[in-house]
């Protein structure tokens, strides 16, 4: 499992650096936004399709390159991550956890179009969505064209996945 | 008295602007919320706005026709997007658009406060 080489070729970046842009990507947004410290594990070798008692946030990505930007989390972690970023209290997965996990992958999905399009404007990105529940499976026809990578916080682990294809 | 407009389809940012503005120190009295262009439009035309932030990417009217609306109503206050979309093309068409700078999500307050405090 690993990022599309065409794609890496045509962004001039390496697989490695794509991560690196993730990485800190999330880790500023985790600093600023929801004011937690994160902490990146190397990325995962197999894609993960299947979550429980979770909440993935996603953002599509179309254009020069189609993809989906996504965050996973566990649903304990999504709400003490929500209720930072609101300031209050926040006790079960609803509307506010959904609109957080959203914004973060939305936030995190502003980034990498930054790596790929300098200029933003042959690349869109969708409007964000979430999916929860007790067991839900996630599956893409291009999961071998990805890299996942895994974050501590908190006592709990995330996962951001970044699926790519370069279009002709 | 400055009356803030904020633009955002996230009811979670719309939340963190405020708060952000309030903890800048900004001179911020009462706050407006929209969740997406066409909402921003209505907000426009029910009261006096003397600052706009506007994210870009929302469902409905994004933040780019709801620049070029919003001025073409006759709406002279300050348009800031704020936005994950950082590209020099876009930000260049929102500019171009009537916006009058941007701010780069993720943000900090005193990130707010050195784009915002000589507009409020």
């Amino acid at each position: 499992m690993s990022l599309n080489a065409k794609v890496m070729e045509c962004a001039h970046v390496q697989e490695n650096e794509m991560t690196r842009y993730i990485v800190d990507a999330a880790s500023e947004v985790f600093a600023t936004m929801v004011g937690l410290e994160i902490e990146d594990c190397y990325p995962l070798v197999e894609p993960v399709t299947q979550f429980h008692c979770s909440v993935t946030g996603m953002v599509g990505m179309a254009g020069s390159y189609t993809g989906m930007l996504s965050i996973h989390c566990p649903a304990l972690l999504a709400m003490k991550v929500t209720s930072n970023m609101l300031g209050m209290e926040v006790d079960e997965v609803g509307d506010d956890v959904n609109d957080a996990l959203g914004e973060i992958a939305n936030m995190l999905g502003g980034h990498v179009k930054q790596v790929l399009s300098k200029g933003g404007l042959d690349l869109n990105l969708s409007i964000p969505t979430v999916i929860s529940g007790e067991t839900y499976t996630i599956r893409s026809i291009i999961d071998d064209d990805c890299v996942v990578i895994p974050f501590q916080c908190d006592g709990d682990r995330f996962l951001v996945g970044l699926t790519l294809r370069k279009e002709n | 008295m400055s009356n803030v407009l904020i633009v955002d389809d996230s009811s979670t940012m719309r939340k963190i602007i405020t708060r952000s503005l309030r903890q800048a120190g900004l001179a911020v009295d009462n706050i407006l919320e929209a969740g997406d262009g066409i909402e921003g439009l209505n907000a426009l035309g029910s009261g006096s706005v003397d600052l706009i932030l506007s994210d870009i990417n929302m469902p409905n009217m994004d933040g780019l026709e709801f620049v070029k609306q919003a001025r073409a109503q006759g709406c002279t206050a300050p348009i800031m997007m704020i936005t994950t979309e950082g590209g020099e093309d876009i930000i260049g068409e929102a500019l171009n658009s009537g916006a009058n700078g941007s701010i780069r999500k993720p943000f900090t307050p005193d990130q707010l406060q050195e784009k915002l405090g000589g507009l409020l």
